[in-house]
């Protein structure tokens, strides 16, 4: 009820903000709210929209450029992702942010690439998705670069035989182990076996028989598998009596995860931010909850305002809303300030630079920090 | 109903179906310009869609509409368009590097979408003969479990072909070049040409197959075939049609032609009404302006002064809505099981009156025998019939009768190799018919007629006779003489636009005889032409028997329970009881053999007691003095 009095409230502030102010800054959104990706789009949106309000009402962005924001379904469709993105070009849209997953964002970005439109993905964390064009940018730490600081954490805790368990049905669950096994082997580390599945999977006993009855046992077993995929894993696992550390990607970072009780104490994975006590994420989470009721339980929400930073700044250095000279200052942004973390665009191939959390899962089922870096350039995985 | 008398004017028929034709592509041009002049380039955009989709849903038509089967399949086929089309058209410096490791026959070809096209097509086809020889052997829930089977092993094989379509990360760099021309100009023809394929002999036989695959066999049409062939013409458009998408969307992945598009696509097709391509068209229509009505006012809007919170999945919850309604109110379809515009007895062709000249009545046959020696056959140890021998000659009509049990529908379809026999022979000249394939018996002068009605009841009268015609190997314009011409021996002329399960039980009867007759068989069986018939229609149908017996002087092998009707019209009576042949010979040798009597009547009675008092009780229809 209170989301639908605040989404009536913006709607008749957008409303507003339309006729009342002529040189507003137009920016398209495509947001899945169903489908496969309403689940990481819903909570995008919900975060971008937020914070673009909160610097609306501070007169918008830099507290000169207000924000008029042209939303559109994309039911996680393809074809409706492309219609929608020529018609908010059609409405006048000088920034598109695109779904959070590589397909729309490669569609969109090869619609927007004639104006040159600056093009960013909610979440969309495959590397390949900025090779379309100069104007395209990811937001959110990239596969290999979460790959690669938790194959250094993995070396770390002195890891030295990984066991990959990947599925070619999507570029995240296949590119992350891929990823992780080539930084680990870089950092000295080994591959000693690999499996794939498929995704929806049932049945893992075979896959945890394989690793059960390897010739070198692994010490360490990577997975960017989701739900339901990784639940039935792990306790497929542990329930075969193995019990060597399970490593995972950020997916992992999810309240069910984290319910499934005995089976995942000690899991670790990666994470796009921690709400430290005191940080500014912890304070965007009490913010956003005061506001709106809801808390936020995933990273989505708070990469979501840092979209509305990242656009904020690339405004900011370009000067004007010019599409070409916001992808320009954009791909040239520096440890620009976020939330989640902080952002770097500049000497990437405009997947931003940024911190990448490990998290474990502790006994009691609650996350704790482990640690925050980024990836070293040295021996990131290229895509 | 005289208004519709086709045999007045055949051209009535030609109408009505180019009839059907242009409202089928008058209905998507109204929409699409409509559209596009009131909505501009929003409007634009929606209609291209929506033209992709017609084209993909009419080859799923092609297939599903006339064998009945639903296909989950056809993603496969739209894959194949979409990244053949993709790898072909795209730009080779951008291939190089997004497919580094593609196969060289495929590098760096940057044709234009006019090669592409073909190429996807002839892909399709290759693809849907190599897939439709194995799923065209399936029916029903089987075929359409194989062909979601089929959805399943391509998209895993367009994820591990990796070399070719970049797995499951996304297949970029494809040249938009789906435009409203290009998208309209291929629903066009994707629309005439599922309506010639419909209209043709294939698509006749195949809708035949599709309503009744035993009564199309009997008549010559070999039943896996005709899936094939719609199988394969419905893949080649289908992959044509994956192409244009490819090239509308720029970007895709193996998902994009998963469950997700293949089951809009089916829901499109069923709501418009599988049966027909008008349907299928519809369908789209009704679809993608539901979906983008709905969908401009889920971001908020202003409505009279009202402003709308965003609703985001209205569109999904207005859609689901509308299929319940659809699904519950007209089961069928919006269209119906039939094409959409006037039928061929509508009144808008009354004033096609000119006369048209029958096709002469066939030439009496050569003599021929058909002649059973020895026939056996056993069902788990029930010996239906054992060692049955007789003959069937043309110019005579010959009737087998016996009681219920005898094994007289047995020895039909030993006769017609709808069973196999155990042994013996069913000989018809030189050739043992026992040795035929079940769809080759019309091929040497034999047609049939069913115990229990088997119409092709989604076809009209005049179609359910014109496949007969066609099936006998006639060409369209023979056949079209032929079937005017036993319509009006069987006073069906009045009907013949009609759709066969909606006449009357004896016009449904007699269309059956019209049926087998149009295939100028040599020998016609009739299994119990007259059950279910009153005495007067009765009569009438036995006068109509005796003329073309007499007129045409082929053979009948007559099978009923009335035995009034068959001492009326048969010149030789062959009886059977309990699988056995116990007395053959005229009617009036048959009429007094004790055995005859006792099969019939019972053990210890002599004939005339029986006769006189116990044949009505028993056996109100049989009279065996007369």
């Amino acid at each position: 009820m209170i989301r639908n009095t605040l989404l009536l409230t913006s709607a008749l502030a957008t409303g507003f903000a339309g006729v009342a102010m002529a040189d507003s800054y137009k920016i398209g959104v495509m947001s899945a709210q169903s489908g496969y990706l309403a689940p990481y789009d819903g909570p995008a949106y919900a975060g971008f929209q937020f914070c673009i309000d909160e610097m609306n009402a501070n007169g918008g962005l830099n507290g000169t450029t207000p924000v008029e924001l042209i939303v559109r379904d994309t039911r996680s469709d393809i074809a409706e992702g492309v219609k929608v993105v020529q018609e908010m070009i059609d409405d006048g849209a000088q920034f598109i942010v695109a779904s959070a997953d590589a397909d729309p964002t490669i569609a969109a970005a090869q619609i927007t690439a004639a104006d040159s439109i600056p093009t960013m993905t909610f979440a969309g964390t495959a590397p390949v998705l900025t090779q379309v064009g100069d104007h395209v940018f990811g937001s959110y730490p990239a596969d290999n670069q979460q790959a690669t600081v938790l194959a250094g954490h993995a070396r770390e805790q002195g890891f030295e035989k990984v066991w990959l368990v990947k599925s070619p049905d999507s570029a995240y669950t296949l590119g992350g182990p891929e990823y992780f096994g080539e930084a680990f082997t870089a950092l000295g580390g080994s591959v000693v076996g690999e499996s794939s599945y498929s995704l929806n999977q049932p049945d893992f006993s075979a896959i945890v028989t394989a690793i059960k009855n390897a010739d070198t046992a692994p010490d360490v077993i990577v997975t960017w598998a989701w739900e339901p995929d990784f639940p039935a894993f792990i306790r497929a696992l542990r329930g075969a009596g193995v019990d060597t550390q399970v490593m995972g990607g950020d997916v992992l970072d999810s309240p069910t995860v984290r319910g499934l009780g005995d089976v995942v104490a000690g899991v670790a994975h990666t994470s796009g931010g921690f709400p430290d006590e005191g940080s500014a994420y912890a304070d965007f989470i009490a913010r956003f909850s005061a506001a709106t009721g809801t808390t936020p339980d995933n990273n989505y929400y708070v990469n979501g305002c840092d979209i509305a930073h990242m656009i904020e700044d690339a405004v900011a250095a370009a000067g004007t809303t010019d599409p070409a000279a916001v992808t320009a200052a954009m791909a040239g942004i520096e440890n620009g300030e976020g939330i989640m973390s902080n952002f770097t665009f500049a000497g990437t191939d405009r997947m931003p630079l940024r911190d990448v959390v490990v998290a474990r899962i502790s006994a009691a089922g609650e996350k704790e920090f482990v640690l925050r870096t980024t990836a070293d350039p040295a021996i990131l995985p290229q895509p | 109903m005289s208004d519709a008398n086709l045999t007045a004017h055949p051209g009535r028929l030609r109408a009505s179906n180019l009839l059907w034709t242009v409202a089928a592509v008058a209905v998507l041009l109204v929409v699409v310009a409509g559209l596009t002049l009131i909505f501009g380039r929003t409007g634009e955009r929606i209609a291209v869609q929506m033209c992709v989709n017609v084209v993909a849903v009419v080859a799923l038509a092609i297939y599903c509409g006339n064998t009945g089967i639903v296909s989950f399949g056809h993603g496969a086929f739209l894959a194949l368009g979409a990244y053949l089309s993709g790898i072909l058209t795209m730009p080779a410096g951008l291939q190089r590097s997004a497919l580094p490791d593609l196969p060289t026959f495929l590098v760096g070809h940057e044709t234009t979408i006019w090669v592409s096209l073909p190429v996807a097509a002839l892909a399709g086809l290759g693809f849907a003969a190599l897939t439709g020889s194995a799923i065209a052997r399936l029916v029903g829930a089987s075929a359409t479990i194989a062909t979601l089977g089929l959805l399943i092993i391509a998209h895993g094989v367009a994820i591990a072909a990796r070399e070719i379509t970049r797995g499951s990360q996304t297949f970029y760099g494809v040249p938009r070049v789906t435009d409203l021309a290009l998208a309209l100009g291929a629903a066009v023809v994707a629309i005439l040409l599922a309506r010639w394929y419909r209209e043709s002999r294939w698509g006749l036989f195949a809708r035949a197959a599709r309503d009744d695959a035993d009564a199309a066999t009997s008549l010559g049409i070999y039943a896996r075939r005709t899936r094939f062939l719609s199988w394969c013409a419905s893949g080649a458009l289908a992959a044509v049609a994956g192409a244009l998408y490819g090239h509308m969307l720029g970007a895709f992945s193996p998902a994009s032609f998963y469950l997700g598009l293949v089951f809009a696509q089916v829901v499109m097709m069923i709501v418009g009404g599988m049966a027909s391509v008008g349907g299928a068209v519809v369908g789209v229509i009704a679809v993608t302006l539901l979906q983008d009505t709905v969908r401009q006012f889920e971001g908020g809007a202003t409505v009279l002064g009202i402003t709308l919170p965003e609703v985001f999945g209205l569109t999904t919850i207005v859609l689901g809505l509308a299929i319940l309604l659809v699904i519950w109110a007209r089961p069928q379809g919006i269209v119906g099981g039939f094409e959409l515009g006037p039928g061929a007895d509508a009144n808008v062709f009354k004033r096609l009156t000119a006369g048209v000249t029958l096709a002469s009545p066939p030439e009496p046959v050569a003599p021929a025998t058909l002649k059973a020696s020895d026939l056996s056959k056993s069902f788990a140890g029930v010996k239906a019939v054992q060692g049955v021998s007789f003959e069937a000659p043309t110019g005579r009509v010959t009737g087998l009768i016996g009681p219920n049990g005898a094994g007289k529908s047995t020895l039909v379809n030993l006769l017609t190799r709808a069973y196999q026999a155990d042994s013996g022979s069913a000989e018809m000249g030189e050739t043992d018919l026992t040795r035929v394939a079940h769809h080759k018996i019309p091929n040497h002068g034999v047609s049939r007629s069913f115990q229990n009605l088997r119409l092709f009841s989604g076809l009209t009268a005049y179609e359910n006779v014109f496949v007969a015609a066609l099936a006998a190997g006639h060409d369209r314009k023979t056949a079209a003489a032929i079937t005017l011409r036993e319509l009006d021996a069987f006073d069906l002329s009045d009907v013949a636009g009609f759709r066969a399960d909606g006449l009357p039980y004896g016009a449904r009867k007699r269309l059956e005889i019209a049926r087998a007759l149009a295939q100028d068989p040599k020998i016609l069986l009739l299994d119990e032409p007259a059950a279910g018939m009153n005495p007067s229609e009765t009569d009438d149908l036995a006068d109509r028997l005796v003329e073309v017996s007499q007129t045409r002087g082929i053979g009948i092998l007559l099978i009923d329970h009335d035995l009034r009707f068959v001492n009326r019209l048969s010149d030789w009576i062959v009886v059977m009881h309990q699988g056995a042949v116990i007395a053959q010979g005229t009617p009036e040798d048959v009429r007094s053999d004790p055995k005859v009597i006792e099969a019939y009547i019972g053990k210890g009675r002599t004939a005339q007691k029986a006769a006189i008092s116990e044949t009505n009780q028993t056996q109100p229809t049989e009279d065996l003095s007369s």
